[in-house]
């Protein structure tokens, strides 16, 4: 269990952070979103012990968090770094090496991580040599070569395309059913939606939403009525109460939260009902409503 | 500890392997090898081949006079034969009847020098023996020890070589303490400047990795200078030169890796404290301007003690950190300098390494994870 609390940071006059608190479970996948500047990377970077900050804690399992327990996290910062005159390989097992394995334990990881990642033909190729998407992926096997006991991964799918993006899910979903809590950032919030189990929203430094998804969409106001009529008249709606949205047979109604009821007996009236019911909010609705 | 040693093994590896490092160890090798070298080829030839004609007395005489050199006695049948041999350079000099030397222009004058005593000692006992003295007599009275050279003030029989050496070491510890340093704010910009840093600095701790990339590089350039120094006497050895070699150069090559060593972690901290407040390799250059000025400086003042090692600027320079890491190498070649001075200049600076591996790791610390913007220093040395 990974607990955020309270963390504060200025830069000079800027706050960065204002009270950011949230928590990461063992076998969670959290994701993390907000907009540019909002305060991802500053959070993640001061919970990988890079960043101090002007105040609040993160704690592991109760006890703050301290270097040795870091060594043992799986990081891959916003800004990738890799030696661009290092070998694929070379370069991942030295980082192996670094976070505590033996020679031998690194060799063996690296050469496993770089089959998973489809990356054993350019095993001997300098990092600098290799494309973008390609170096994304050495960047986590550098995350991940380690078996790290936690996850902080900042950004990691924003420039792989959709086969690397596939790669990587399944990896970081793999670590998650092994238990490890794995906290990442995305703009991708479909992907986000898909894939975690949490999500947490900042906007300015603030939490604005820090829940399942499930709970979120649950606690979404704005709820949309999706009904479906096939061969009703087209004025079937005349009357009803609520924002009404048509596009041919399919009529959205918003704020119709007291008027379900009677949407659906204009409906059945007005010819067959094909689909009546509530549209879960997207995490991209979810989003736009809670950061604006 | 493990941390240290990768990060330095890293440093050794990839740094070893570029071409600037190999380009500038073999160049180091062969311009010091051939400056070695180089007196001997101007000092001119040790051995000469004298031609003789109808001389035997003075043929034996040579080898009596020729203690340094190696003079060969050729006989040849007459004039005509001798002097071809003089003009196609067969001999250096010929000597024709005990009467005329020939010579293709001037006689070398060591040569010249030479075959007069073996000329003088060969007629006088000739005709010694034909006043009629006893001939075994008068070869034992021919038989006299020559002058020992003794020199009641300074010892200056090595002077020029020790000169010699001393411009080398100026020129090696220069080369070597500012190549490695530039290496150490390369290499903490590039990782700084590609947030590697990040990724590093929550596996390993800070001073670890500041110790391993200073270590790692100064292994390289401490083998660079065992390089230098193995081709410098190598090719001494190789020529002869070595003979000519002034007494005390077990002790000169050691105290100039001990300085070397000193001065390398100095200037190297320096060079990896103020290249920490840049984020690009663009910056590098200005960031550490003063290191660069600091390093240039004492090659200067080193230069000036090899010119004159025995002034009382080069003994004080020669106490002051970081002049010292040159100076005193450069003086001790010179010969002469009084142990106490020497553990003196250690001991300053070793405390002024000290104090800026102290500082450096402090500023480095502090510096390194402030991506952005160059840091100023006030900033981060309080």
């Amino acid at each position: 269990m990974i607990d955020i609390d309270d963390l504060h940071k200025r830069y000079g006059d800027k706050i960065a952070l204002d009270g950011v608190s949230f928590s990461v479970k063992p076998g969670e996948m959290f994701g993390f979103v907000g907009a540019n500047g909002a305060g991802k990377t500053t959070t993640m970077r001061i919970l990988m012990g890079v960043l101090a900050a002007d105040s609040g804690q993160v704690r592991r399992d109760g006890r703050a968090l301290a270097f040795e327990d870091r060594r043992r996290f799986g990081y891959m910062p916003e800004e990738r770094g890799l030696y661009q005159k290092m070998k694929v390989a070379e370069q991942v097992r030295y980082f192996g090496q670094l976070n505590g394995l033996s020679p031998k334990e690194a060799a063996k990881a690296t050469g496993d991580l770089l089959e998973r990642l489809a990356l054993t033909g350019r095993a001997g190729d300098e990092v600098g040599a290799l494309s973008l998407g390609n170096q994304q992926r050495v960047q986590l096997a550098v995350a991940l070569v380690h078996d790290p006991e936690v996850l902080v991964l900042d950004e990691p799918f924003s420039g792989l395309d959709p086969i690397a993006v596939d790669a990587l899910a399944e990896v970081l979903v793999e670590r998650r059913t092994a238990g490890v809590p794995v906290l990442f950032s995305s703009h991708q919030l479909d992907l986000v939606e898909r894939l975690c189990d949490s999500v947490g929203i900042i906007s300015a430094g603030r939490m604005v939403a820090s829940d399942t998804v499930e709970a979120l969409r649950a606690r979404e106001g704005r709820r949309l009525l999706k009904v479906v009529v096939r061969g009703a008249a087209p004025d079937w709606t005349t009357g009803l109460s609520g924002n009404i949205t048509k596009n041919g047979d399919e009529v959205l109604f918003a704020d119709a939260n007291g008027s379900d009821q009677e949407i659906l007996r204009a409906a059945t009236a007005a010819g067959t009902v094909e689909h009546f019911g509530w549209e879960r909010p997207t995490l991209t609705e979810i989003f736009r409503e809670a950061v604006a | 500890m493990n941390g240290l040693w990768l990060v330095a093994r890293r440093e050794i590896t990839t740094r070893g392997r570029t071409k600037g490092f190999v380009v500038g160890l073999v160049l180091s090798a062969v311009l010091v090898g051939a400056l070695a070298v180089l007196p001997r080829l101007f000092s001119g030839p040790d051995s000469f081949t004298v031609g003789v004609v109808d001389s035997p007395a003075l043929q034996s005489a040579l080898a009596g006079v020729a203690k340094d050199a190696e003079v060969t006695a050729e006989p040849f049948a007459d004039e005509a034969a001798a002097r071809k041999a003089v003009l196609d350079g067969d001999v250096d000099a010929a000597v024709v009847d005990d009467r005329r030397t020939l010579a293709d222009g001037e006689v070398d004058r060591e040569l010249g020098a030479l075959l007069e005593s073996a000329h003088q000692a060969a007629q006088t006992q000739k005709q010694l023996a034909e006043a009629g003295l006893d001939p075994a007599k008068v070869s034992a009275a021919m038989r006299v020890t020559p002058l020992e050279q003794v020199s009641v003030g300074a010892d200056t029989r090595y002077e020029d070589v020790r000169t010699g050496i001393a411009f080398l070491l100026v020129m090696v510890l220069f080369f070597l303490l500012l190549q490695p340093s530039m290496y150490v704010a390369m290499g903490v910009v590039e990782e700084k400047g590609s947030r590697i840093v990040e990724i590093l600095l929550t596996s390993i701790r800070p001073w670890q990795l500041l110790g391993g990339k200073i270590l790692g590089l100064g292994i390289l350039a401490l083998a660079n200078l065992v390089v230098i120094i193995v081709a410098g006497l190598g090719a001494a050895v190789a020529t002869g030169f070595s003979a000519d070699l002034p007494p005390g150069m077990t002790g000169i090559v050691l105290g100039t890796l001990f300085w070397f060593l000193l001065g390398y972690a100095f200037f190297a901290t320096m060079a990896a404290a103020l290249s920490s407040l840049v984020s690009r390799q663009e910056e590098v250059s200005s960031v550490i301007s003063p290191l660069t000025l600091l390093i240039m400086a004492t090659y200067f003042v080193s230069y000036f003690a090899a010119v004159e090692p025995g002034s009382g600027v080069a003994r004080i320079l020669s106490l002051i950190p970081p002049f010292s890491t040159m100076v005193m190498p450069v003086r001790t070649a010179g010969g002469g300098v009084p142990f106490w001075e020497i553990g003196l200049a250690a001991a300053l600076m070793a405390v002024a390494t000290a104090a800026m591996l102290a500082l450096g790791a402090r500023v480095y610390e502090r510096a390194v994870l402030r991506t952005g913007a160059r840091v100023k220093l006030s900033e981060v040395v309080r």
